[in-house]
């Protein structure tokens, strides 16, 4: 299958100066300026197929809005090689920028005082897309993403959830095959986000559109992508099926039991003899957490014993959430390429 | 061909964002003209006391200064990108033009463009007129052919200086206060080069071309044979600083650093 991008040893280093204080160190400075490099993006290699969602995933400051600014030609890399669409981003941008689309959700796409429709119009120009191109595939967007009673505003005067559902309109406005989004859900409400995650996947099942898109909301990655990369301080520590990322990382389940009195620690310990499981205490009063494998002779030896030995009010089982997985990867780290 | 129709949207485009957040239009439009009567009075009243300078009447100064005024008016149209650095680098704003498949310092200019600064054609073009009627010049059938080839070298001398200034700041985003100068340096070409001493004449001619803005094509129609040499260099330098500058742009815009969000 086409390899849609393909990463090799890709690199970026920031200069960063520092100023010294006081007169004297500024006009030292001028002479010779103190300054450190910082790596934001270390030697990463990656390749994406056409029509996969990837997440792209990481802390703040792994270098993952550094490494889509190369994607996208927007920043020259220090070293290593991109090819994305057969073209080298920064060499032939013009060319090659007619070929993606691409959201910032920190940042507007739009010119911030005319009316979201007169913004369309000019990007109609800029990428020369045809009247009828643009009818056939605009009229679904603006469909899908319900932002008909949209355009005749201001970007300025739309909220947040407005606006991002018309940045990624604008974005698709060439119907591109390769879509890079940045935070595309950052401060949106549930709903907005369902309505984004669904025009995404449709897009995708409909035009086999590749998306990579940075998040730092996990529901984002469960419900559209099946594979993740995870980035930490510029480097790749996770590249696979999310799945497998449960399943290696995500063993086990919690469950969470409620006491009609208090009960102490060394009371419940004696219960887990034998099992692979512990307790925690939780926050709330009487209530303990077992933590235990995910084998249901151990899960139903656990409520057996307990319920045996105490009066309880209420049991919950829960999985360890993605999102728990990946801060304990987070916090944890990785050494020699393992997670602990 | 798809540059012009671009260059055309965005001036209607333009036209329309004017006529809807301007109240009135037509007063925009007065108080510009009116800015532009002022200042053609306070021309002829700061002229009115310079008598001779070295070899130039006074209406020969005023013709200068108002030839200066047309490619100066079309420099501030498109190409007046003072705010560059802080609007595009410091901002990050460069990243949604990169985003798009037309040479960036084109979108930049139609972004910043501002159609209004136009009307210092007008003012530019009755000054000559008036210095040109004392002087009693005469105008061949090629001789607006030959205006309009000048003033387009003229505004691409400046366009070329401050598209270079605003380089810088792909190498370094600090602020500078270059740009407030140059509006000075640029100045001196309104008057003619020899009343300066050699160093001026030498920059204002070779390093920072100012010259070719005012003094040098203005010769041309005065009939100032001494400095028809210089006259026709001023499309060749235009063109020339201007495609340097293109040039510097391009390499700048491999350096851009983004700002960290
Ligand atoms: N223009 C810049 N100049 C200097 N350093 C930068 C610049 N842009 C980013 N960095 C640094 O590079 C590192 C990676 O930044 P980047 O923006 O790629 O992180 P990120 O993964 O997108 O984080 P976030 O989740 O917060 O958006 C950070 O340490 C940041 O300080
Ligand atoms: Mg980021």
């Amino acid at each position: 299958m086409d390899q849609v991008i393909q990463v090799k040893d890709l690199r970026k280093d920031f200069k960063s100066h520092s100023s010294r204080p006081g007169l004297k160190g500024a006009f030292r400075d001028l002479f010779n300026r103190n300054y450190s490099i910082i790596s934001a993006v270390k030697d990463i290699s990656f390749e994406v197929k056409q029509g996969e969602m990837v997440g792209y995933i990481g802390e703040n400051g792994a270098g993952k809005s550094t490494s889509i600014k190369m994607l996208t030609g927007i920043l020259t890399p220090t070293d290593g090689t991109v090819t994305v669409n057969g073209m080298n981003p920064h060499k032939e941008r013009e060319k090659f920028v007619s070929s993606i689309g691409v959201v910032f959700g920190q940042r507007s796409q739009l010119w911030w005082d005319i009316a979201v429709q007169e913004s369309f119009k000019l990007l109609k120009k800029v990428y020369n897309v045809s009247d009828e191109d643009y009818e056939a595939h605009m009229t679904h967007v603006i469909d899908s993403l319900d932002i008909g009673p949209l355009l005749d505003k201001p970007v300025r005067k739309l909220s947040l959830g407005q606006r991002m559902r018309c940045e990624l309109a604008a974005a698709l406005l060439h119907n591109p095959p390769l879509l890079f989004l940045d935070e595309p859900t950052i401060g949106l409400d549930v709903l907005v986000k369902l309505k984004i995650r669904n025009f995404l996947k449709e897009i995708n099942e409909k035009y086999k559109t590749t998306i990579l898109l940075t998040t730092h909301d996990l529901t984002d990655i469960e419900a559209l992508c099946e594979r993740v990369i995870m980035l930490d301080e510029g480097q790749i520590i996770y590249d696979g099926k999310l799945a497998n990322l449960r399943s290696n990382w995500g063993e086990g389940k919690q469950i969470e039991f409620q006491f009609a009195e208090e009960v102490t620690k060394d009371e419940l310990s004696p219960l887990m003899k034998e099992l692979d499981a512990e307790w925690t205490a939780s926050e709330r009063k009487n209530v303990w957490v077992a933590n235990v494998v995910n084998e249901e002779h151990v899960i139903s030896e656990v409520i057996g014993r307990v319920v045996a030995a105490h009066r309880i009010t209420d049991v919950k089982i829960h999985e360890i959430s993605t999102e728990e997985i990946i801060r304990n990867i987070y916090e944890e780290g990785v050494v020699d390429g393992k997670i602990y | 061909m798809k540059h012009a129709a671009i260059f055309f949207h965005y001036v209607s485009q333009y036209m329309k964002t004017r006529l809807t957040y301007r109240v009135d239009m037509l007063m925009e439009i007065m108080s510009d003209l009116l800015f532009q009567a002022v200042n053609l009075v306070f021309i002829l009243v700061v002229f009115g006391h310079t008598q001779f300078l070295s070899g130039w009447s006074r209406d020969e100064i005023i013709f200068i200064y108002g030839f200066f005024l047309v490619p100066f008016a079309i420099f501030g149209a498109f190409f007046n990108i003072w705010d560059f650095n802080e609007r595009y680098i410091v901002k990050g704003e460069m990243d949604r033009i990169l985003t798009r498949p037309v040479h960036s310092l084109f979108q930049i200019i139609l972004e910043r463009m501002e159609l209004e600064s136009l009307f210092g054609m007008i003012t530019g073009i009755a000054v000559m007129v008036y210095a040109g009627m004392r002087l009693d010049l005469s105008i061949s059938w090629y001789d607006p052919f030959i205006f309009i080839l000048m003033v387009i070298g003229g505004a691409f001398v400046y366009a070329g200086i401050f598209v270079m200034l605003a380089s810088i700041s792909f190498w370094s985003d600090s602020r500078t206060s270059i740009i407030p100068m140059m509006y000075n340096i640029g100045n001196y070409g309104r008057y003619p080069v020899d009343i300066y001493n050699k160093v001026i004449r030498f920059i204002l001619t070779w390093i920072l071309p100012f010259a070719f803005v005012g003094v040098y094509p203005s010769a041309y129609f005065l009939g100032r044979e001494d400095w028809y040499v210089y006259a026709f260099l001023t499309p060749v330098v235009g063109f020339g600083f201007f495609f340097l500058s293109i040039f510097i742009w391009n390499v700048g815009v491999t350096k851009y650093r983004g700002a960290g969000n």
